[in-house]
């Protein structure tokens, strides 16, 4: 029991920062996409800017992966 | 992987460096090879509309630097890009890009964050690239460094996942699937290197302020989220 509750460990870490990143991309994407739309001559600055909150946010899940990764290692 | 090549791997991913970085030369220099016209065709106009882009991010950075901080974004997304797509070889060895082994992505993040002070200190001196790092407090310092884990994480994280994604498909389902796998690898392949250059335009930014601009505040399109 113990054996199959380390091997979740990892999992658990690396879900909950997934769902959280999950919902704040869906907040950049939508909120750039509708900023597009109604002024589509400043697109190309909101996408750049997009792409970089972006990578902001998803460096978070990332970290939690190499977080997982490790914990997977020593499990 | 086999047993071999993951005991080789430190080399390979050196070679396979050294290689992107040949075929970039080369490039360039056939993109240069006959003298430069003032209304470019064929090669020049491809090289031309390859660098349009860094010399606007460049120019929103500082206006008459464009020739000391465009060829620096160029060579970074250039190299990243290539390296990224030698995952779509079908070349056995050749097909492991440089950025998936953590060294690569590390020492690629290294050299953009010290590029940016070594710019910094070109443009406004030694003095100032030294008060770049150590002001407000020394714990800038620690900010630096973590500019180099979050840049080299980001890049090693997408490519690796991705191919760890790609070789438990191919276990899995070695017909078809790893194709679709590998097409959609495409997309973090072509925007990590952008991704790349944008936070690296952005440490410059805030490391060279633009003339008449208060510290932190670069304007352009890509200001600092507050």
């Amino acid at each position: 029991m113990k054996e199959i509750l380390l091997i979740f460990i990892p999992a658990l870490t690396l879900v909950p920062t997934a769902v959280a990143a999950a919902l704040a991309m869906r907040k950049i994407s939508s909120t750039a996409l509708d900023g597009m739309t109604r002024q589509p001559e400043i697109a190309a600055q909101l996408f750049t800017s997009m792409l970089v909150s972006l990578a902001l946010v998803e460096a978070l899940v990332i970290y939690s992966l190499v977080v997982a990764l490790m914990l997977a290692a020593k499990v | 992987m086999s047993a071999t090549v993951v005991r080789y791997l430190p080399y390979i991913v050196v070679v396979n460096f050294l290689l992107v970085a040949t075929l970039l030369v080369v490039l360039g220099r056939l993109a240069t090879a006959r003298p430069l016209k003032e209304l470019p065709d064929g090669r020049q106009n491809a090289a031309e509309a390859v660098l349009d882009w860094f010399v606007a991010q460049a120019r929103s950075i500082h206006p008459e630097s464009v020739t000391l901080i465009a060829p620096f974004l160029a060579t970074l997304f250039l190299l990243i890009l290539f390296s990224n797509l030698l995952a779509i070889l079908p070349v056995p060895i050749l097909n492991i890009p440089p950025t998936s082994y953590y060294s690569g992505p590390l020492a690629l993040a290294v050299i953009a964050v010290v590029g940016v002070i070594v710019i910094c200190a070109k443009m406004r001196g030694g003095r100032a690239a030294v008060k770049h790092i150590f002001w407000p407090n020394p714990l800038q310092l620690v900010a630096e460094a973590s500019h180099t884990l979050s840049l080299s994480l980001r890049l090693y994280g997408n490519i690796a996942g991705e191919l760890l994604v790609a070789s438990l498909a191919t276990q899995a389902a070695p017909y078809g699937i790893p194709l679709i796998i590998y097409t959609l690898g495409l997309i973090p392949a072509s925007v990590q290197p952008i991704v790349f250059t944008l936070l690296t335009v952005n440490f410059l930014a805030t490391a060279v302020p633009a003339q008449g601009q208060p510290r932190g505040h670069p304007g352009g399109p890509i200001a600092r989220a507050p």
